[in-house]
């Protein structure tokens, strides 16, 4: 899988991969194919979920510099 | 120095109150005398105090919060001007509260009816919260413990966000632009989903920067939907009502930001055991229908050489009833011209004194024609069948 995959993707990915193999119909490549894709996500997902370090950065405000002179509403 | 029209005057005084900040918004209290209404629903009055009076009209009713009677002790918010057509000088009324309430009560209801009225609490303007937020930005007070559960709460249950902490005071002076602005760096952030805007409890002048127009409409212009957690469970801000969600704490705001990586485990979990059973499932049905399809051919198979032996059979009992040799074994004969082999099945064919060959069913003999007669009735008469 493409590890840069939002994991909201990976997810509606892996429903539709389990919605499509409810559904039958598929040649057994394909289920089989679809299969081991599945399993791939749900492993990376898993990683993911277990190696993320919360990344946390800080937005500088300007607020020092214009105190005062900006407070009416808009 | 020059004459002025009244016009200009009435018109200067006009500009020149409304200039004025403090007379733009103000409360005022007094007693209510002199209450008319006017055909189009309008109400006039005067507001008494000792010897001094202010007239007052107040165009929209229907927001009135309580029905005001003359007598009444009340506080009335609005905005001095001059109506030039007669010259005085009025309050513009836009909200009247009984007497006896504290100011943050009655600018905290003022506002709220406002804003209501507006129609920013209204829940179709709610946003969604995004389930898997990849971007959080955080308006608090850089230092506390708010700001410390809020990370560690997001740690835990969704470490694959990002959180941009947008560093604003939350009480005092500051708290008020320090939070308009957080919002506004926060809009120039691309990607944001979700933004908290946090303070833990106290009391409610604490709070009361959340209680500011200029925030809630911060709050209405964020470009990413907004989750707010301020005070306790108890405490209701302007702020709550206008943000698209609103937790009863900072602790839940976090909460409510993010999915629970256990949950997502669970489920994952639960997808990789759902695709293995569909898949052997899968395997199990194709199994049953390679049995059952070498089965079918099997029978199937049966069938067709059956029916061939079948047809065997006819076609040998057919070539049995056409085979000479069983012809010859019910007494017929099989004549042949000596001469040049041929078949005698006319009387055609041979003359008296050919010689003939004779088969019968268990050999052959020789004969001579000795004569031949055009006709068979004659000789079928010797059967019974034919008999008349």
């Amino acid at each position: 899988m493409d590890a840069g995959l939002p994991f909201e993707q990976a997810l509606e990915r892996l429903e539709q991969i389990s919605q499509a193999l409810g559904q039958g119909g598929l040649k057994l490549e394909e289920a089989i194919a679809l299969y081991e894709e599945g399993i791939g996500l749900v492993k990376t997902c898993q990683q993911r979920l277990n190696a993320a370090e919360l990344k946390i950065s800080q937005l500088n405000t300007p607020a020092d510099e214009e105190t005062e002179g900006e407070e009416e509403a808009p | 120095m020059r004459i002025h029209s009244v016009a200009e005057i009435t018109g200067y005084l006009r500009e020149l109150l409304e200039a004025d900040d403090l007379l733009a918004d103000i409360w005022v209290s007094g007693e209510v005398s002199s209450l008319s209404q006017s055909a189009a629903g309008h109400l006039y009055f005067t507001l008494k105090d000792g010897n001094s009076q202010l007239r007052c009209v107040l165009f929209n009713r229907a927001r009135l919060p309580i029905t005001i009677e003359n007598g009444m002790a009340v506080v009335a918010h609005g905005r001095i001007s001059i109506y030039e057509a007669t010259g005085a000088l009025q309050l513009y009324v836009d909200t009247v509260q009984p007497e006896g309430m504290g100011l943050l009560y009655l600018e905290f209801e003022r506002l709220k009816a406002k804003l209501e009225g507006e129609g920013l609490f209204a829940p179709e303007r709610k946003r969604e919260i995004p389930i898997f937020p990849r971007r959080i930005g955080i308006a608090t007070s850089p230092d506390g413990a708010v700001l410390h559960d809020i990370i560690n709460i997001i740690t835990r249950r969704y470490p694959l966000a990002e959180l941009v902490l947008c560093p604003t005071p939350v009480q005092g002076e500051g708290a008020v632009p320090g939070i308009v602005r957080a919002f506004d760096s926060l809009n120039t952030v691309d990607d944001i989903d979700v933004v908290i805007l946090a303070r833990g409890g106290g009391s409610m002048e604490d709070l009361q920067a959340f209680n500011q127009e200029a925030v809630a409409r911060a709050v209405c212009g964020s470009r990413a939907p907004v989750i707010s957690g301020v005070g306790h469970e108890t405490d209701f801000t302007i702020a709550d009502f206008v943000a698209d969600l609103r937790a009863p704490t900072p602790s839940a705001a976090a909460e409510l930001a993010v999915p629970s990586r256990d949950e997502l485990m669970a489920q994952l979990a639960a997808f990789g055991r759902g695709l293995s059973s569909m898949l052997s499932g899968m395997l199990d049905r194709l199994r049953q229908q390679v049995d059952d399809t070498a089965n079918r051919t099997a029978s199937h198979l049966d069938s067709v050489v059956g029916k061939y032996k079948e047809r065997l059979l006819m076609q040998e009992l057919a070539l049995d009833s056409l085979n000479p040799l069983a012809t010859l074994g019910r007494g017929y004969a099989l004549v042949q011209h000596a001469g040049n082999g041929e078949v005698v099945s006319s009387i055609a064919q041979v003359e008296r004194g050919d010689a003939i060959d004779i088969k019968v069913s268990d050999g052959q003999f020789g004969g001579r024609v000795s004569g031949a007669k055009k006709g068979l009735q004659a000789w079928m008469q010797g059967f019974p069948s034919n008999k008349r």
